[in-house]
């Protein structure tokens, strides 16, 4: 019945609305476009699309009016619409499925979308008077709010300015698009949830449009607020959030869990037994903190570190060939060793010229080879911008247009190399190298922008005015990029840190930063770049603040309030650890060498600067290299982090039970397993080694007893420690991050 | 868009409700307790109103968008630059002609159904790959259409969750490449039905001569009884947290154990995937290629109990070369379409397709079996400037063969220039509706999604002018 009600309510509210046509002649542009994207029409996968639909193409998302207009009039012999009968358009019959429509029907004869049009169609269907007004801005309200159960239904309510000036209510003609499909909006602008949960309503009209958020937060009339200790300004923005969705963040996590996320976020690899033990074994009541800063000095930290750059700049031998992948990220570990400012760092790889084997940062060129390339790879992994939508058409979800792309794409045109060698023998594939290069700027060279048909004109992204021309492009534009007024550029580089350390973006997917995908803790976003930025863009800096958070040390555990929590950092995010990782943990636990093809025995996984040092088609890859490919160590192919895959899968296992990599290792005769066998270790001594070492703490009691009992009642005493370590190695304790 | 409230809101929120009850059930099953006759009872259900037509089904993905005027449906009437140069040749099947360049496949055309009428609008290769795959359309005719688990399960996935076999063999096999272009084309895995729908998925090459799935074979000294033993002492460790309890992550990764020891278990299983015990005249016979040993595999697979295999013809889309990659021939980058598909493609489909169905046939195969052969798309019926076509889906040809359809028989038909269906256009969301209720799957049968929202597995409605 509520909802009965509710719905009665949205019609008055229509019904009240003075009518346009009343005041004014129907207008294409501002009405009857708005219309087309109401009822759909306009969108991708029907009449907007590339090819139209059904023989009726309008522009995506009414990008350009006056296509549409001649689509809509002048098309067909001007069958969509009959002025005389307007009734009788082709286009209103479609549009309400009176002769059939493959879309359906859009809206009915009493609707107002339906008057418009009508009105408009007996007016003679005209193009709108030169001196029509244009829409120049919108104004939603609310634009974020907070529903208590069981009031679930937000009115929205949207008012637009015009180029003379005037305003006007649109409610009722603006489109809702809800970004969760548990979301439900209504023609006039009500947005309804079933059940508790968070999204973002796009709101658009015409061009323009803006993100509602609202959160639907279930009643929880018992709810206490917790009051957990804040430890920094990252918990207060956290908790306020939490509070006001009635939600307590989980517990801190215990000494050994922490140890071990610890070490596994910042170096990729476990603590060792000895470690484990006296860090939980420590009164030190700053040893959180402690760890932390002499974490950060290992050099594990810039190997690990290290290789999440490495996926983003595609450093694979392909392209880079094995000696420039191994200069390239020295070139990267040195960086991060140094502290190097992570501005100073950008402006490096965005300034470099010369020989790739002289200079490791002109390899980010070598890798990608086209001014298209250059300008996405460079707006995707530097500005956290996806740029790609804009190269056919403008950017249906941003505000990018076919310009902004092609100009930006301008900035990269006079890229070019010397290939002094290639002994690459594949001849037809233009992506693989081997030998030296040179990356230099040529004299001269554009990027001809499509839509115009001519040069584009090079321009950084989201400034009106192109670039002083007399100047370096890419000097210009890496000052700029890292600039003082492009705070994008470290709003962006936070985020990334603060994914690789929370699991998840605060902007998630952290690299399609734009208006309408908005960030789940806008003002802790803005205090953490504040913070980067104040100390001099430091990647040691902000990873101390984050890790030193409570919101970092809470235990992975729900509690009742925050089970369902995904994106509030309520409680630590469990996920499976990274391939290199996993296959690194396994040859510590053991303690046998790992093998893989081109490196030294005793290599880490975490160590290896590229992808496939030997070309996979050219040999057999190593167990080694086969299990990390399993556990999803990308190709380095995309700019993206999220081609590194952590999703579980069977082959995973697999390799996990029965597969080659894990067996050898346990089989290994020099390993962990011999080791305390020869020393004559005590059963309870040998489990304490092998529970210290993969998990950093004791063995239980239920543990103590059954594996203590395994291995006395076993005649093969080897073979009754595999079976223990295998089950250790196979927990989920181990394989997970939690 | 007049979204009303609808009247069957309350019964389908309560139906929503049960649902979540029987989750809640199914995670206890993980825990000890036993899920698999909820399912089953589900499927009696089904199975007691759709007659099934088919039992198994294999898929032959042409990745990429062969040229549907250069392959099976040819226009020797259109001008030259819309015919191109090869000629058509007639087949065993009175009335269809194919290339010159598949005389073989031509002798088998008497067992085929080609539908020459498939349409949609999705233009780039990961949107129509992902609709082809699913029978969804995607949102967007996004070129880097995003994996996500919001988007629709392949078909062989959705067999899997509503006619999944009895015993170890899995039910849904797929192999041998994850295909891509740029990113990775979602409608590869069972997406929001979960991940214990997904398929049992390789990258090992059946053509490489010590093919065999490592997973299969336990290690020297490495009993199937040990194994057992060790995951009883692996369920003491997993006792110790509550990770399993309060994460869906780490119980998915549990499930794949399962399944696992289901499998590892399994003596028939092992014969399945062993192509040595093959004929060497045989292995011959299907072409030394990944491809050809890939689709023996396939045949293997489906006489072992598998239910559906999917078969990539490569992982990229190819096109500019003679010695890999898939049908996507552009003309770029100074190649040629016709030298390539004369050297690549064309002769290794010539080679396979007609000895799988041959092959199949004479096993008595085809009798339960359905063979289905498309690309996402097909190719512009106008020759481009490079001597070559470019993608076009609103007109393209699927093939089937075996169980469930007609023999020598062709549905649809595309317009003059093999631009637009002419007749009796065929959707993929149609196709898929059309696979389902051959399964025996009502394709009206509603899943829901991430955000428990009912949803019908299929969209289109089921093209039963091609049923034998």
């Amino acid at each position: 019945m509520t909802m009965t009600a509710r719905w009665i309510t949205a019609l008055l509210l229509v019904l009240c609305l003075p009518l346009p046509a009343e005041e004014r002649p129907v207008s294409f542009r501002n009405d009857v476009m708005a219309v087309l994207a109401k009822g759909g029409c306009n969108s991708g996968p029907c009449h907007g699309n590339a090819n139209g639909k059904a023989g009726f193409k309008i522009s995506l998302r009414g990008e350009d009016p006056e296509y549409d207009y001649n689509s809509l009039v002048r098309d067909m012999f001007g069958r969509r619409i009959n002025t005389a009968t307007p009734g009788e358009s082709l286009l209103l019959l479609k549009a309400t499925a009176t002769v059939a429509h493959e879309g359906g029907k859009r809206f009915d004869h009493d609707s107002l979308e339906y008057e418009i049009l009508k009105k408009w169609i007996a007016a003679g269907a005209e193009p709108d008077p030169e001196n029509t007004p244009t829409v120049t801005e919108m104004q939603v309200t609310p634009r974020s709010r907070v529903l208590l159960e069981p009031d679930f239904a937000a009115q929205l309510s949207v008012t637009a300015g015009f180029s003379d000036g005037s305003k006007r209510d649109i409610t009722r003609l603006a489109v809702y698009e809800p970004a969760s499909l548990a979301m439900k909006a209504s023609p006039g602008g009500l947005i309804t949830a079933e059940n508790p949960g968070e999204t973002t309503v796009m709101v658009r009209y015409l061009n323009q449009h803006q993100p509602v958020h609202l959160a639907f937060v279930p009643a929880r009339p018992d709810f206490k607020w917790s009051s957990p200790r804040a430890n920094s300004y990252v918990d207060r923005h956290i908790d306020a959030k939490l509070r006001t969705l009635r939600m307590n963040p989980s517990a801190v996590t215990g000494d050994h869990q922490f140890l071990r996320r610890a070490y596994l976020d910042l170096l990729g690899v476990l603590p060792t037994a000895g470690e484990a033990r006296a860090f939980v074994l420590s009164p030190d009541k700053k040893k959180r903190q402690r760890l932390i800063r002499e974490l950060l000095d290992r050099p594990e930290f810039a190997e690990h570190w290290a290789t999440k750059w490495a996926d983003l700049l595609r450093i694979e031998e392909k392209a880079l060939d094995r000696k420039g992948v191994e200069l390239f990220h020295r070139w990267i570990r040195e960086s991060i060793a140094d502290n190097k400012p992570v501005d100073q760092f950008v402006r490096e790889i965005i300034t470099a010229r010369g020989s790739t084997y002289q200079n490791p940062p002109a390899n980010f060129y070598r890798s990608a080879r086209t001014p298209i390339t250059r300008a996405e790879t460079a707006a995707q992994v530097f500005l956290g911008t996806r740029l790609q939508c804009a190269q056919c058409h403008n950017h249906p979800f941003d505000k990018w247009t076919q310009d902004d792309y092609y100009d930006w794409a301008g900035l990269f045109a006079r890229i070019d190399y010397k290939v002094l060698e290639n002994r690459y023998r594949d001849g037809l594939d233009k992506h693989a190298f081997e030998g030296e290069q040179i990356v230099f700027t040529a004299m001269k060279g554009e990027v001809k922008n499509p839509r115009i048909g001519k040069d584009s004109s090079p321009r950084f992204l989201g400034r009106t005015e192109p670039i002083d021309d007399d100047q370096d492009r890419l000097q210009e534009l890496a000052a700029w990029l890292t600039g003082p007024e492009n705070r994008l550029f470290a709003r962006v580089q936070a985020n990334r840190i603060w994914y690789h350390l929370m699991g998840r973006g605060i902007v998630d997917p952290i690299d399609d930063f734009r208006a309408t995908n908005l960030p789940s803790h806008p003002e802790l976003l803005e205090e953490l770049t504040a913070d980067f930025v104040g100390s001099g863009y430091s990647l040691k800096h902000l990873v101390q603040v984050i890790m030193n958070s409570r919101a970092y040390q809470t235990s992975a555990l729900p509690n009742d309030t925050n089970a369902d929590d995904v994106i509030n950092y309520s409680h630590a995010q469990v996920r499976r650890i990274d391939a290199e990782e996993m296959l690194d943990a396994l040859s510590h636990v053991t303690g046998a060498p790992l093998e893989f093809d081109g490196y030294p025995e005793g290599f880490r996984a975490g160590q290896i600067p590229g992808v496939h040092a030997v070309a996979i088609r050219r040999s057999q890859i190593t167990d080694a290299d086969k299990f990390l490919q399993v556990f999803g160590k990308p190709e380095r192919l995309l700019a993206t982090e999220e081609e590194r895959s952590c999703t579980t899968n069977l082959g995973q296992a697999f390799q996990l039970m029965t597969g080659p990599a894990l067996t050898e290792l346990l089989n290994n005769k020099n390993g962990r397993l011999d080791r305390m066998l020869a020393a004559g270790k005590t059963s309870g001594e040998m489990l304490d080694e092998l529970y210290w070492t993969a998990l950093a703490r004791p063995p239980s009691i239920a543990e103590n007893a059954a594996f203590s009992r395994h291995l006395e009642q076993a005649i093969d005493k080897r073979a009754a420690l595999e079976d223990i370590t295998w089950a250790i190695v196979n927990s989920k304790e181990f394989v997970m991050r939690h | 868009m007049n979204i009303s409230p609808s009247s069957a809101c309350s019964s389908y929120h309560a139906c929503s409700v049960s649902r979540r009850h029987a989750l809640k059930v199914g995670g206890l099953g993980l825990l000890g307790l036993n899920f698999p006759w909820l399912l089953k009872a589900e499927q009696i259900a089904k199975a007691a109103k759709i007659k099934p037509r088919i039992k198994s089904l294999i898929l032959l993905f042409q990745w990429g968008g062969p040229s549907h005027i250069d392959m099976f449906d040819m226009k020797p009437d259109a001008p030259e630059e819309i015919r191109g140069p090869h000629k058509p040749i007639s087949s065993s099947a009175d009335g269809i002609q194919v290339s010159e360049h598949l005389p073989k496949t031509a002798k088998i055309m008497d067992k085929v159904t080609l539908i020459r009428s498939m349409h949609h609008t999705m233009n780039n290769h990961n949107s129509a790959g992902y609709y082809a795959l699913t029978g969804s359309s995607p949102a967007t005719d996004d070129q880097r259409l995003r994996d996500s688990p919001d988007l629709y399960p392949t078909w062989g996935s959705v067999v899997d969750k509503f006619a999944p076999n009895d015993g170890a063999m899995p039910t849904f096999v797929s192999y041998p490449y994850v295909i891509r272009d740029g990113s990775i084309t979602p409608g590869q895995h069972a997406s929001f039905l979960g991940k214990q729908h997904d398929p049992l998925f390789f990258t090992q090459d059946p053509n490489s001569p010590n093919f065999a799935l490592p997973e299969l074979t336990l290690p020297a000294g490495l009993t199937y009884e040990r194994l057992q033993a060790r995951r009883e002492l692996q369920k003491i460790v997993d006792a110790q947290t509550r990770l399993m309890e309060t994460s869906a992550e780490t119980r998915g990764f549990d499930t794949y154990y399962e399944k696992a020891m289901a499998m590892l278990g399994s003596e028939r299983l092992r014969q399945a995937f062993d192509l040595s015990k093959e004929p060497d005249v045989m292995r011959d016979a299907y072409g030394r290629t990944t491809y050809g040993q890939s689709c023996l595999l396939a045949r293997r697979l489906v006489e072992h109990g598998a239910k559906f295999v999917t078969v990539y013809f490569d992982d990229s889309i190819g096109g500019q070369s003679t010695t890999d990659g898939g049908w996507d021939t552009h003309g770029f980058n100074n190649t040629k379409m016709y030298p390539i598909i004369e050297k690549r493609h064309l002769p290794i489909t010539e080679q396979t397709l007609p000895t799988l169905l041959n092959d199949m046939d004479s096993r008595g195969m085809l009798q339960d079996t359905l063979v289905v052969w498309m690309g996402e798309f097909g190719r512009t019926p106008k020759i481009n400037g490079n001597a070559s076509r470019d993608h076009w889906p609103q007109c393209y040809t699927t093939l089937l063969a075996g169980a469930g359809v007609k023999k020598g028989f062709v549905y649809g038909a595309s317009d003059r220039e093999g631009r637009y269906p002419a007749e009796n256009m065929v959707r993929p969301d149609d196709l898929a509706a059309t696979l389902y209720h051959m399964f025996g799957i009502d394709p009206e049968t509603e899943v829901m999604d991430r955000n428990d929202r009912p949803l019908p597995i299929a969209k289109g409605k089921p093209v039963t002018g091609i049923y034998a």
